[in-house]
């Protein structure tokens, strides 16, 4: 059996929860917000997790998954708990279920999309750029420091760069211009990671298993995903192909990362040179789906399902 | 140069750091994850090149990755107090580890123990992996027990397999060698495998007394033991590592 957990309205979630429903496999959902009509048991002996989740009465054999899907969000800003306080037998018990779902998980001899330590590496770009390396990507030229001057030296000889943030925190990429000159001195504080612009087409590349999905994403927007706030039209997303090199480097990073579903940001430049920015690894697949019509949640399924 | 990285609180760190001068480890540099943070300059940088990076601290010493010959690592937080109460402490915590594991993982080997996703001197695990890691490298291990009813606040407390005052000793793994007791060889060979499935070059592994395998049974795992427990051999032993 297949065990998806999160909140069913959640677009990733519900879309691959309609692909299992359409292949008539067998699933279990764990609603988060319904934690309260749950329970979990976790054992672990001689190298081997036995135990029983528990919901709405009925009780199930944590063995008989084979795989999960999980989606959970933080519980602290689940509704039901807003106006609970620190501390109390509420938010202990949703703290203390999730918890032991996600310990199971690390330890299941099941199909898990995506353990938490392979997701560790998101946690630092610079870091997880160093493993992206190893694939035979390229990576922008990349500068992280505290000295202005050597930003300063930086954008003098690339001429466009732009700044992120260094950890998994999401940040807006920014063009680094003049007015940000102003401020430069700030970053005495703590080192901020600059990069050289790629020019270039985007491509966020999904890999399922052994199976890749290629969007290209036309956009003048520095960071396509704010596209529109960034002063510019809507990005444009169409489905592509990849050339087999490509798609197995990507297969291979993903399966290298320990991540059996991924979604991989690339800039492929005009000379066919593949920059890869990141690794991420709980994608938000659904608006790449919505936009070309890849199947990707029929692919997530088929791989829950052990194809 | 060698370096030390540890904390100025890390009493085994220092030992280390003398014991390793001592055997002949020289220049050997120490430098404490205090200064880090204050560090003049940072310039950390990738891209067709390999990762580099160099520090210069505020005593005026530079650090430079392509001078490093090895690494006693010993690294476990970035203290940023003197952010603390700013608005963006937060975010500048994320972004200084996120900074701390890029930089620590360019070090060039051999490192011990290198940064990981999940820690900055190796995987801090929950004590639930552990045990499951120790059980599949063979290691006699206490039933562990988890539920969603279980009292214990995790952020608060930390989760054990043994009661608390349970009495434990310490081995340490360094590469294909272990320290500490004197341990039969089932047990020193589940250690020796623990180590290995935890991809730690380092790795201190706790014992609790009981009547199991002759009193073995498996506590816990660490890559920040007390180094002190293996005494001179085990400094040789680094030596050898780190040479």
């Amino acid at each position: 059996m297949i065990l998806l957990c999160g909140i069913p309205t959640e677009s990733p979630l519900a879309m691959v929860r309609k692909a299992l429903d359409a292949s008539g496999e067998h699933y279990l959902l764990l609603n988060q917000r319904q934690f309260s009509v749950m329970g979990i048991m976790l054992e672990i002996a001689d190298g081997r997790s036995t135990g029983r989740l528990r919901v709405n009465g009925d009780s199930y054999p944590l063995e008989e998954f084979t795989a999960i899907f999980t989606r959970l969000m933080d519980y602290r800003f689940l509704p039901e708990l807003k106006d609970q306080p620190d501390g109390s037998p509420q938010r202990q018990l949703c703290r203390n279920l999730l918890d032991t779902l996600n310990r199971w998980a690390e330890v299941a001899p099941a199909r898990v999309v995506n353990r938490t330590a392979a997701m560790g590496s998101n946690f630092s770009k610079p870091f997880q750029a160093q493993l992206i390396r190893r694939f035979g990507f390229e990576i922008p030229e990349t500068l992280i420091t505290n000295d202005p001057e050597l930003v300063k030296a930086f954008r003098a000889r690339h001429q466009r760069i732009i700044y992120k943030s260094i950890s998994g925190v999401r940040s807006i990429v920014q063009t680094f211009n003049d007015r940000d000159m102003e401020r430069l001195e700030n970053i005495r504080w703590c080192p901020t990671q600059f990069q050289a612009f790629v020019e270039g087409t985007n491509v966020r590349v999904h890999t399922v298993g052994h199976e890749t999905f290629a969007t290209a994403i036309t956009t003048d927007a520095t960071d396509y995903r704010y596209a529109h706030r960034q002063g510019g039209n809507h990005a444009k997303l169409r489905a592509v192909e990849l050339s087999d090199d490509l798609a197995q480097r990507c297969l291979e990073l993903s399966e290298g990362l320990g991540l059996a579903f991924a979604g991989i940001d690339l800039k492929v430049t005009h000379d066919n040179r593949a920059y890869c920015f990141e690794v991420n690894p709980s994608p938000a697949f659904s608006y790449y789906e919505a936009h070309t019509g890849q199947p990707i949640a029929r692919a997530v399924a088929a791989y829950l399902a052990g194809g | 140069m060698w370096l030390v990285l540890c904390s100025t609180q890390d009493i085994s760190g220092l030992w280390a750091f003398q014991g390793l001068q001592l055997r002949g480890l020289r220049p050997i540099e120490l430098v404490t994850v205090e200064m880090l943070p204050y560090s003049l300059k940072w310039e950390h940088t990738m891209g067709v090149s390999d990762p580099e990076f160099s520090i210069t601290l505020v005593d005026g010493r530079v650090i430079k990755s392509g001078a490093v010959r090895g690494v006693l690592n010993r690294l476990t937080h970035v203290p940023l107090h003197h952010l603390a109460g700013g608005p963006d402490y937060d975010y500048a915590t994320q972004e200084y580890t996120a900074f701390f594991m890029s930089w620590l993982f360019a070090l060039p080997m051999p490192v011990i123990n290198r940064a990981d996703a999940q820690g900055l001197c190796g995987a801090w695990r929950h004590i639930s992996e552990w045990v499951w890691l120790a059980g599949r490298a063979g290691l006699p291990t206490p039933l562990y027990s988890q539920k969603s009813t279980d009292r214990i606040d995790e952020t608060v407390e930390i989760r054990r397999l043994h009661p608390v005052g349970t009495p434990t000793i310490t081995a340490i793994v360094v590469g294909e060698r272990v320290f500490g007791p004197h341990l039969p060889s089932r047990i020193l060979t589940g250690c020796l495998r623990l180590a290995q499935l935890a991809k730690a070059g380092l790795l201190g592994i706790e014992f609790a007394a009981s009547a199991s395998e002759n009193g073995w049974t498996f506590a816990g795992a660490t890559p920040m033991p007390d180094l002190r427990v293996g005494g001179e051999p085990l400094l040789n032993a680094l030596a050898e590592e780190l040479f």
